[in-house]
């Protein structure tokens, strides 16, 4: 078994360093959401399992008090399997913690999930829907003491199943009290050997049949984005290909190929310098019309100002099922003289992650630290503050990322504007790109989803009227000079993190680096 | 000898009332168990969906393996260390211990079951939670089954031909039911391939010829009974007819999504394929033909076997996907929690046809040469049984 075992996790290694962690976002499985159910307002964690089908986690913290009862259940967000919801599963309430519930659900194909969170309490009950897109990740090996375990289970069953067919040939057709002949031994014998070819040659087939099926499943079930092929025009013009992916297509009502506006863009792109992280673009190309020779989309975009250098390319997209991705792509770019910003478009420049990091002092365009928390000094001369604390920040626990934006003289900022229809953005990148996440103040979730999410729900605070395009976020009308984020860093490391926020009708990209720890 | 835990075993059995030893009824009832729970199983998957390791169905399936195995074992050691003479005359010798051929069988499969239960715990961590049954460590499981079944089937077997007169005749419908519930366990795997709208593709024959012909080939020949394969095809069919009837029976709602078709009762497997009618031409053929140079009747056994199966079937099909099929009698309005209404209609239609004459009767070929081979394979391993008294 441990041949079979060693040859199975060899293949299964090179799919997973082939494929990498490549997911929507980058590197970031789990969901963090926060938004109301009623009259309470919950903070949820969802944690998806790395095989699907397969159990995810979910972890729930009601803000308000009161709480008795939650049960929460997965159905598709679109399509036929989102009208029959199953039972829901009610959630453990935490005997340390009556606020804090947590439990299980099981998710048992890949796709564009929901979960429908029921709420009941002294404040009577609520609902809330949140997207939790789901698909494998990777396959586990075998531990090497359950497969010497099984090995060894197997030699023996193997040894007494030829000594048994020996004996019923040998002995079988003898009149009870009847002694074998020389005879009637040597026919067990050959009878056993015959066995034994029979027995190896099944193990043989079966360890083939084993291979090929665990190396078929893993090819099926394992989640890949679709390949993106990034090129620049010489008139400045950025081409991207969307490329062709059998994990989506051969999932028509569950993943679903077509793409939908995700707050106002079919596509938001992102450009970020390595290895400093110091430039970053946050830009959003028009859809060409026609497929390409691979059956997919390509889009277009005429660059702005870009300095040389290579680019790391994210490139976020919705399907119509609510299931979000992110492409990546590396670009060598020359420096692009291209059209000024306009628009939702937007650019950061500060100095390298490296250098940053040492930095204690607050420089134009750059991190610093202040007495409250790190400051960024925008290139306006307005000032963004994270609101820290003091804590260190630990890997895959909940936190909220708290931003706030001062006059050049430290007094709050009077003209906040939504910023494509969002209090703010953060993008999150750690230093060697195997993380990146685009969230918003709802949580990581992909706003288009969201709203499809909450269409199918009672959720009191969603408008009627949705349609798509740039949405209000509904609890900040207008948004305040502070902008909050629940996350949870999934690994640790070093990362920038870029807030992007509108004021005065400038689009503002404070950048901040931190360490996260294991 | 009287009080003997383990009785006699004198060369011959005979007189009124000589019952079969307690160890042939946990035979039975472990097999009955094992396929009772398989059935069940399959039914909840389709209906409820989510299980742990400790549902009923579970329990029912380890349990019967359980006390086969159990049993097999109290029999080798007795019959090794105890002073029991005649059981030592009526046993084989593995590895140094004694007992029945059948006990060293179904205790082999016991362990293979209980073995493939944490590879099974592996395979769905890895590659997720159970969604088919032809995964390795179910074959694993299956091969443990199939072991318990056949060492509880050759433990029968060798009682009953020891047994004389009404013992003989007792034990004999006893073996008949056994076969009857072994019919049942190799019809779960073909029940994928044994829908009324598969009646008139090559696939529903070539699956229904692979084991079938084998099975009651092998079982008939060594029941000497004029109509062993009819009565075990009569069994198999009251075994799939009772869980047609009385699954849907019993409330049930999926816990599981997604969900695409609304559940309320337990979803039960298809109606029971017309094997009755075969194995009526069988048990006539074996009758009349039985001394035969025994190519030359598999040739006959497969042949009829199949060309009566063709001539059941084709239009029984076409009754299966009529409207007039879709009830509670003929099961044919039955779909699982995971079927989209949108694929409802291929319940209802011929599907899987050969595209050409020529493949369907390729299709065809294969499937009276399996029929052929498996009925040659089974009139020696019915003789086999017929001379086992260990």
């Amino acid at each position: 078994m441990g041949h079979f075992t060693r040859r199975v996790a060899a293949i299964l290694a090179i799919i997973i360093l082939w494929v990498g962690p490549a997911w929507a976002h980058v590197g970031n499985p789990d969901v963090y959401f926060q938004g109301p159910a009623g009259p309470y307002h919950l903070i949820v964690t969802v944690r998806t399992p790395q095989m699907i089908p397969g159990i995810a986690d979910v972890e729930i913290l009601s803000a308000t008090p009161g709480v008795s009862k939650i049960t929460v259940v997965p159905t598709y967000i679109v399509g036929p399997g989102a009208k029959y919801p199953p039972v829901g599963d009610l959630l453990t309430q935490s005997k340390d913690d009556p606020q804090y519930f947590s439990g299980k659900i099981w998710l048992m194909e890949s796709g564009s999930w929901q979960i429908r969170v029921q709420v009941e309490g002294a404040q009577g009950a609520g609902e809330l829907a949140l997207p939790v897109p789901a698909a494998a990740r990777r396959t586990l090996p075998m531990e090497k003491s359950l497969g010497v375990l099984l090995f060894a289970l197997m030699a023996l069953l193997v040894l007494s199943i030829i000594a048994i067919v020996g004996a019923a040939r040998r002995e079988g057709p003898l009149e009870p009290g009847q002694m074998p002949s020389v005879d009637h031994a040597r026919r067990g014998r050959r009878v056993m050997i015959g066995a034994a070819v029979v027995v190896f040659a099944l193990l043989f087939f079966g360890n083939w049949w084993w291979n090929s099926q665990a190396f078929a499943k893993a090819r099926q079930m394992i989640y890949k984005a679709p390949p993106l092929d990034v090129s620049l025009e010489p008139d400045g013009k950025l081409i991207l290909k969307m490329g062709n992916s059998e994990w989506h297509r051969s999932r028509p009502e569950t993943v679903m190929t077509n793409l939908i506006p995700d707050h106002g863009y079919l596509m938001h792109l992102f450009l970020i310098r390595e290895p400093g992280l110091d430039r970053f673009y946050h830009l959003h190309p028009s859809l060409k019309s026609g497929l390409n020779p691979a059956g997919a989309h390509t889009f277009e975009l005429g660059l702005p100002a870009i300095p040389a250098g290579r680019y790391q390319v994210y490139a976020d997209v919705v399907r119509e099922s609510g299931f979000p991705d992110t492409m990546t792509a590396e670009i060598d770019l020359p420096d692009v003289p291209g059209v000024p910003l306009t628009g939702d478009n937007s650019a950061a420049a500060a100095p390298s992650l490296a250098t940053a990091i040492d930095s204690t002092t607050a420089i134009p365009g750059g991190a610093g630290s202040a007495a409250d928390g790190l400051t960024t000094v925008l290139p306006d001369g307005y000032r963004m503050v994270w609101e820290r604390g003091s804590a260190p920040l630990v890997a895959n626990h909940f936190v909220w990322l708290r931003f706030r934006v001062e006059t050049p003289d430290g007094k709050p900022v009077m003209d906040m504007e939504p910023y494509m229809g969002m209090a703010g953005h953060a993008e999150i990148v750690r230093s060697d790109g195997s993380v990146f996440a685009h969230i918003h103040p709802d949580g990581s979730v992909a706003m288009a989803a969201l709203e499809l999410a909450q269409k199918n729900a009672p959720v009191e605070a969603a408008s009627s009227t949705m349609d798509p395009g740039v949405k209000m976020n509904m609890r900040m009308d207008p948004p305040s000079t502070e902008v909050s984020f629940p996350y949870g860093f999934p690994k640790a490391g070093e990362y920038r993190i870029f807030v992007q926020v509108k004021r005065g009708g400038q689009i503002e990209t404070g950048v901040f680096d931190t360490e996260v720890i294991q | 000898m009287a009080q003997s835990a383990h009785p006699a075993i004198p060369y011959t059995v005979g007189g009124e009332g000589a019952a079969a030893p307690w160890y042939i009824w946990c035979g039975v009832l472990g097999v009955s168990s094992i396929v009772l729970g398989l059935y069940w199983d399959i039914s909840w998957h389709m209906s409820i969906g989510r299980d742990t390791f400790w549902t009923p169905a579970h329990m029912a399936i380890q349990l019967g393996g359980i006390l086969v195995a159990l049993t097999s074992v109290y029999l080798i050691l007795s019959t090794t260390w105890g002073h029991d003479a005649a059981a030592k005359a009526a046993s084989v010798k593995v590895w140094g211990f004694r007992g029945p051929l059948g006990a060293f069988l179904a205790c082999w499969g016991g362990v293979v079951m209980v073995t493939s239960a944490p590879f099974d715990n592996w395979w769905h961590n890895s590659f997720g939670l159970d969604v088919e049954i032809v995964s390795p460590p179910h074959m694993v499981l299956g091969i443990g089954i199939l072991a318990v079944a056949i060492g509880a089937l050759l433990l029968l077997v060798s009682w009953m031909n020891r047994a004389e007169g009404d013992a003989h005749v007792k034990l004999r419908r006893v073996y008949l039911y056994l076969g009857g519930v072994i019919l049942s366990l190799h019809w779960v795997l073909l029940s994928e391939y044994a829908g009324g709208d598969q009646m008139h593709s090559p696939v529903f024959y070539r699956a229904l010829c692979l084991g079938v012909p084998f099975v009651l080939v092998s079982l008939a020949r060594a029941s000497g009974y004029r109509w062993g394969a009819t009565i075990i095809a009569a069994f198999y069919t009251a075994w799939v007819l009772g869980q047609l009837w009385i699954m849907p029976l019993f409330p049930a709602t999926p816990k599981l999504g997604p969900v695409f078709t609304n559940i309320t009762h337990m979803v039960p497997l298809e109606f029971p394929t017309l094997l009755i009618v075969p194995a009526i031409v069988l048990d006539w053929l074996l009758n009349h033909f039985g001394g035969k140079n025994k190519w030359l009747l598999a040739l006959m056994l497969g042949a009829a076997y199949l060309g009566v199966m063709l001539a059941v079937h084709w239009p029984f099909g076409d009754f299966l996907i009529s409207p007039a099929a879709r009830n509670w009698v003929f099961g044919q309005n039955y779909f699982p929690y995971m079927e989209s209404p949108s694929e409802y209609h291929y319940q209802w239609e011929f599907v899987d046809r050969a595209p050409t004459t020529a493949l369907f009767l390729r299709g065809m070929g294969i499937a009276l040469a399996t029929a052929i081979l498996g009925s040659r394979i089974g009139l020696g391993a019915g003789d086999a049984m017929r001379r086992l008294r260990r």
